[in-house]
């Protein structure tokens, strides 16, 4: 049963009004840890989709194995480039700044991560992912379901924010709203003309006393009022963060520093998703792939600079993941078709920084692609047993190993 | 207010009580009014604009819903000049602008077709027999939706026949490279979990001999042709729900809909599109009992739903939350507009329905889905985007609205609304378009029209009741 929140107040004229609102939304932020999140204290997670399906073999480089060099005569990194981190593998050279972070030790790399029976397609791979249901179609995203399990306080509008336009697939929920602002000046109600229309507008978003029933009449005013609430809210709640961090001019950047900015004003947030991209490289590979990367590195860097200048960066966990990787024999334009597992990275919070799951084997293939060592779904229950504090098997729909990544 | 009944299937509300099954589907006999025709507009169509309302409100049901079932061929209906669909397109950008215009293009239809039924349900079988566009070949996407057109009342046997060997449908769920040496199975089991049967109704094993049944299946993208090449089909022997035999693709869709679980499934799927969410059990007998009698003939079944007493009933008024189609399209109707702004298409996909682009296979999940705090905002700023001077100069009854506040307010409430609205509202929307206290206005004026009246339509279309269909 869904829990309507209280804080419609009926007024003797039949209409609800945002009588407490104020009331309601200081208690909310009042609220750091929230209720109902044993373990999780005030611990954020930020995922990071790299979407496009990015090439693991020319990020994380295996420059041990002469086999990459041979498959990928026009594309390999020579092995003098590659930022080594052991005589097997290493960073892409354009990784700098990230590369001093896992030399901090705040950095896991977790190698050959996919799922068994892989898809090919961008598309379904990637709900493939955000739904962590390799073998049935999932309305709901694992971090949706997080939520939903979870139950967090539902007056607070900002437990989860997706910096994207169209919320992803991950944070899709069945009792939670979780909102969507691509950045702060776009998540807005254009319509805040006047005092006068904002008030006949809550007036006439919560009209509970209208002359016909509907099964949703009780939803479209929470939302409604979700809507316009957080819109007000939100630029007022996280005007007081200053930052002097160096982030790049990118899309990734103004994301990052916004999830900074989020999570420093301390709004009870457990989940923030934000996208970079395409990763899509058919062609030129290494042009496109070399400065997605080069920016990525420099985002991440900025943003926990930023996070570490405020306190914050124990308090927070990035994950990244992409749809799949890529094909390992480069193809015929320069560029890389679709493929299957690749590594993705954990930075921050409590990682206990160095190299996880299985180097690729580039001679024992799944018809030309790397074959996964790691289920995705391992890395999810570590994030949400570890990280989050909840246990893993709802969320998840069955138990799965966890890595022992996190402190 | 009552308490509400929820269903716990994510996002899908059932009204609750129980229907009075002794004539739920019982004709409805009366004369429509204007509430009732709205709201048969809104179902099977897009909405009505005022005249249409003014119009069916002065018929009774059973003409009103006939006037609606019959549909024309859409033989004579081609693909726009604009979006050039013949391809194959290699540009990135002209291929884009071309998926765009074609967009466009159905969003016109349905706005301006004299035949609302047949758009209706072309969107609906867009998300029921899910596809994906094919953007460097328009003329595949073009294709899948014509077909859909052409069998928009039609029968659901022969489109199921017809869509399995569409070459959209074939690319999407790999039955183009489904070949006897190597079986995809990807549609065989599509086919039958999410467009003909539902889960836990059939067994892998059937899953494996229907994709033999549909190999040979190729697709040529570049002129968007289907050929059957003999040498790749599968000759032999299947057994596949109970049956054995040489089985085609037709065979297994015919075996398909032999099964009375099948009449079930569409009657589920047409009652939730129509009517109200997780209809109950009883009402999907009927209706599959009425699919199976009327050989899956759509016209006389959608007849039969869309002109009931259910249908009528106050149990089914307001029962569904409009996508953002019908939130759109329902908007430039009311308004009177002539046609879709292309404004309006990266809108649609903020409130989460791209056309061409359903979510996954499985379509748009639908009902409390499409509403969070991110799609009402885009609903919201759409709306007050399109509600400019422009608009109010384009709109052939704004202009005339009656400069009383107090009158203007009550026919922005009908026609917006069909007096959905409580008395309290009607007097916040009076408040706004006159002022409140001393500073009320007795008139609106020259000065003040356009701003105050946007507004007010702003404010009416803002309301929860416009949000539900």
């Amino acid at each position: 049963m869904m829990k309507r929140r209280n804080f419609l107040v009926a007024t003797a004229s039949g209409l609800a009004v945002f009588a407490d609102t104020q009331h309601v939304f200081a208690r909310a932020l009042a609220q750091t840890p929230l209720p109902g999140l044993p373990g999780g204290e005030d611990r954020c997670l930020v995922l990071i989709n790299l979407y496009g399906g990015n090439d693991g073999l020319n990020c994380v480089v295996p420059h041990g194995n002469d086999r990459y060099y041979q498959l990928r005569p026009a594309l390999a990194i020579a092995r003098n480039d590659v930022l080594a981190i052991d005589a097997q593998v290493g960073l892409n050279p354009q990784m700098r700044s990230f590369k001093s972070l896992y030399d901090k030790g705040v950095v896991a790399i977790v190698q050959g991560v996919g799922y068994p029976d892989p898809d090919h397609s961008h598309f379904r791979s990637t709900e493939i992912w955000q739904t962590a249901a390799p073998d049935r179609y999932e309305h709901t995203g694992w971090l949706g379901r997080y939520f939903d399990e979870a139950e967090p306080a539902r007056e607070n509008l900002f437990k989860g924010v997706a910096v994207s336009r169209v919320l992803p697939e991950a944070l899709i929920s069945n009792r939670t709203d979780i909102p969507a602002i691509p950045a702060l000046n776009e998540y807005a109600m254009v319509a805040d003309r006047d005092a006068s229309a904002r008030r006949a507008f809550s007036a006439a978003a919560h009209d509970r006393s209208v002359p016909f029933q509907s099964p949703y009449l009780a939803h479209v005013m929470e939302i409604e009022g979700n809507a316009q609430r957080s819109s007000e809210e939100l630029p007022k709640l996280v005007a007081g963060y200053t930052t002097k961090a160096s982030y790049p001019a990118t899309g990734l950047g103004r994301s990052l520093a916004l999830a900074a900015q989020i999570i420093g004003s301390n709004l009870g947030t457990k989940a923030i998703y934000v996208e970079h991209g395409s990763f899509d490289t058919h062609v030129s590979q290494r042009t496109t792939q070399d400065q997605l990367l080069l920016e990525f590195s420099n985002a991440v860097a900025a943003f926990y600079e930023d996070l570490a200048a405020h306190g914050n960066d124990r308090r927070v966990l990035t994950l990244t993941f992409s749809e799949f990787g890529r094909r390992i024999e480069e193809n015929g334009n320069h560029g890389t078709d679709h493929g299957e597992a690749s590594p993705l990275f954990m930075i921050g919070g409590g990682v206990k920084g160095g190299l996880y799951g299985a180097p690729p084997d580039l001679n024992d293939t799944n018809m030309g692609n790397v074959r996964f060592a790691v289920d995705f779904r391992s890395v999810y229950a570590t994030v949400l047993e570890r990280w989050l504090g909840r246990p893993s098997a709802p969320v998840l729909k069955g138990q799965f190993a966890q890595l022992p990544i996190i402190a | 207010m009552a308490a509400q009944a929820r269903v716990d299937v994510g996002g899908i509300l059932r009204p609750q009580g129980r229907p009075d099954m002794s004539n739920a589907l019982q004709p409805y006999r009366e004369t429509l009014g204007e509430r009732a025709a709205a709201h048969l507009l809104r179902r099977a169509g897009f909405g009505g604009t005022p005249d249409e309302v003014r119009r069916y409100a002065a018929m009774r049901a059973d003409d009103a819903v006939a006037s609606l079932v019959s549909v024309p061929s859409a033989d004579s209906i081609g693909p726009p000049q604009e979006a050039d669909v013949d391809g194959p397109i290699d540009d990135k950008i002209e291929a884009r602008d071309s998926e765009l215009a074609l967009q466009l293009w159905w969003l016109n239809r349905m706005l301006t077709t004299q035949a609302p039924l047949q758009e209706k349900m072309t969107l609906y079988f867009h998300g029921h027999f899910t596809s994906r566009s094919t953007r460097r070949f328009p003329r595949i996407t073009y294709d899948q939706n014509a077909l859909f057109r052409q069998w928009a009342t039609g029968n659901l046997r022969e489109l199921t026949r017809a869509v399995s060997k569409d070459a959209a449908m074939l690319i999407y769920l790999n039955g183009a490279s489904n070949v006897a040496a190597h079986p995809n199975e990807n549609y065989a089991r599509e086919l039958m979990e999410l467009f003909t049967l539902g889960v836990d109704n059939y067994t892998e094993q059937d899953v494996r001999e229907s994709a033999r049944a549909w190999t040979g299946w190729r697709v040529t993208r570049s002129t968007a042709t289907v050929r059957f090449v003999p040498s790749q089909h599968d000759y032999g022997t299947k057994t596949f729900l109970g049956r054995t035999g040489d089985f085609d693709g037709d065979d297994i869709v015919d075996i398909i809909f032999s099964q009375a679980q099948c009449a079930r499934f569409f009657a589920a799927s047409l009652l939730n599109w129509f009517v109200y969410n997780d209809p109950e059990p009883e009402l999907v007998e009927r209706v599959g009992t009425l699919l199976q009698e009327h050989n899956f003939e759509l016209t006389p079944v959608l007849a039969a739903i869309l002109g009931s007493n259910l249908f009528f009933s106050e149990r089914a008024y307001r029962a569904l939350v409009k996508s953002p189609v019908e939130f759109v399209i329902g908007t430039y109707k009311t308004l009177g507009l002539p046609a879709v702004d292309k404004a309006v298409l990266p809108a649609l996909v903020q409130m989460g329905q791209h056309l061409f682009y359903p979510p996954n296979v499985a379509g748009w999940p639908g009902g409390e889905n499409w509403l969070t705090s991110g799609t009402m905002i885009a609903r919201q700023n759409f709306l007050t985007r399109l509600l400019g001077s422009q608009t109010l100069e384009a709109s052939p009854w704004l202009r005339g609205l009656p400069m009383t506040p107090k009158s203007a307010a009550r026919e922005l409430a009908q026609i917006v609304l069909q007096d959905d609205v409580s008395p309290a509202s009607l007097v916040e929307l009076e408040g706004y378009l006159g002022g409140s206290g001393s500073a009320a206005l007795a008139m609106l004026s020259a000065e003040n029209f356009d701003q105050r009246v946007s507004g007010a339509v702003y404010l009416a279309m803002a309301t929860s009741a416009y949000q539900l269909n």
